[in-house]
């Protein structure tokens, strides 16, 4: 009998815990929401990651048409198109792959269709269940082409672009606080960026700016 | 943590949607610090306001019972559903047969003989 009362107890505590970090978190998106800015701190250090100013997305721009140049001329690198076409004269339809890709969505879109309508006429658990695991189950298939058609064109020039612009917006728009209590670019120069071991800062500061970066 | 789910859960919190109707509602509230130039995130959430608060609106008129709550499948196939079916357009056509506009040359005013 003790030993359900512990248990029941240590659920309830789970749960309780589990809603605090919830609305902990909840509270980080909301001001995050409020203001366009992502703090975090690394070993006692506070770090900022902010949206891009005028005058940094004008320097971004100038740097992407850069690396386009540089990709371009690089006869190693195969546009998309270009790898598709080899990928097919190895035996690898990715066309095919994205065929089976838009048949899934419309079936997808379909069920979701009828389990609204399911929902609207207030039709009993089975049947939401069933077209719910039927979702489910195609989501799942959906999500298995999609990461094998993205490791299969992992190396495009238009793959290898996008990394790139990631990583000069995380350069771009990351902070780190003084000791007089100020944000200050984090790195000066996109070299330093790129010799930098901090690889903690590096990966919390991309994601952070990818969430908050929407059109450059 | 799972930024995007937060979001959605954010947006759909009680004091989220009270504050949505109260900025439409009162000149000069806000719900971000930036007034124009809405970054991605607030974008999604803008988006995910305007997707509750149409969902609670058809709780409120008993078109949905508060079931569809019990999952975000449940949540977007109903929105999904409404829109493809179009449901909102055949209550506006229904509504415009309410005022029936009758056009006539002759019009009768009344006249000082009436009075």
């Amino acid at each position: 009998m003790n030993q359900i009362k512990e248990n029941v107890r240590e659920e309830e505590a789970k749960k309780l815990l589990n809603e605090i970090n919830e609305s902990g978190d909840l509270n980080i998106v909301d001001e995050m929401i409020k203001n366009n800015q992502i703090e975090f701190e690394i070993n006692d250090k506070k770090y900022r990651v902010r949206l891009l100013n005028l005058k940094e997305k004008i320097d971004l721009d100038i740097l992407r048409r850069k690396k386009f140049g540089q990709l371009i001329q690089d006869k190693d690198i195969l546009l998309e198109k270009d790898l598709i076409k080899v990928y097919k004269e190895r035996g690898i339809n990715i066309e095919e792959i994205d065929d089976k890709m838009s048949k899934i969505k419309a079936e997808v879109n379909d069920k979701q269709i009828l389990l609204g309508e399911s929902i609207a006429k207030n039709d009993g658990e089975t049947i939401l269940k069933t077209y719910s695991d039927q979702i489910k189950n195609l989501n799942d298939e959906l999500n298995i082409l999609f990461l094998q058609k993205t490791t299969l064109l992992e190396f495009s020039l238009e793959n290898q672009l996008l990394n790139y612009i990631a990583q000069i917006i995380t350069f771009l728009s990351t902070d780190v606080m003084n000791e007089e209590g100020y944000y200050r670019r984090m790195w000066k120069t996109v070299e330093e960026f790129i010799d930098s071991s901090e690889n903690d800062l590096i990966n919390k500061a991309g994601s952070a700016s990818m969430i908050l970066q929407y059109s450059i | 943590m799972d930024i995007y789910g937060n979001i959605r859960k954010l947006a759909k919190s009680v004091k989220s949607q009270n504050l949505f109707q109260a900025v439409k509602e009162i000149n000069g509230l806000r719900l971000f610090d930036n007034e124009s130039n809405l970054s991605k995130i607030q974008q999604i959430y803008l988006s995910y306001l305007y997707f509750y608060d149409t969902i609670n609106r058809d709780i409120v008129i008993d078109k949905i019972s508060k079931r569809v709550f019990e999952s975000e499948l449940y949540e977007d196939s109903y929105m999904l559903y409404k829109k493809e079916k179009g449901f909102d357009k055949k209550e506006k056509d229904s509504k415009k047969h309410d005022v029936k506009l009758v056009m006539s040359n002759k019009i009768n005013f009344p006249s000082s003989e009436d009075k």
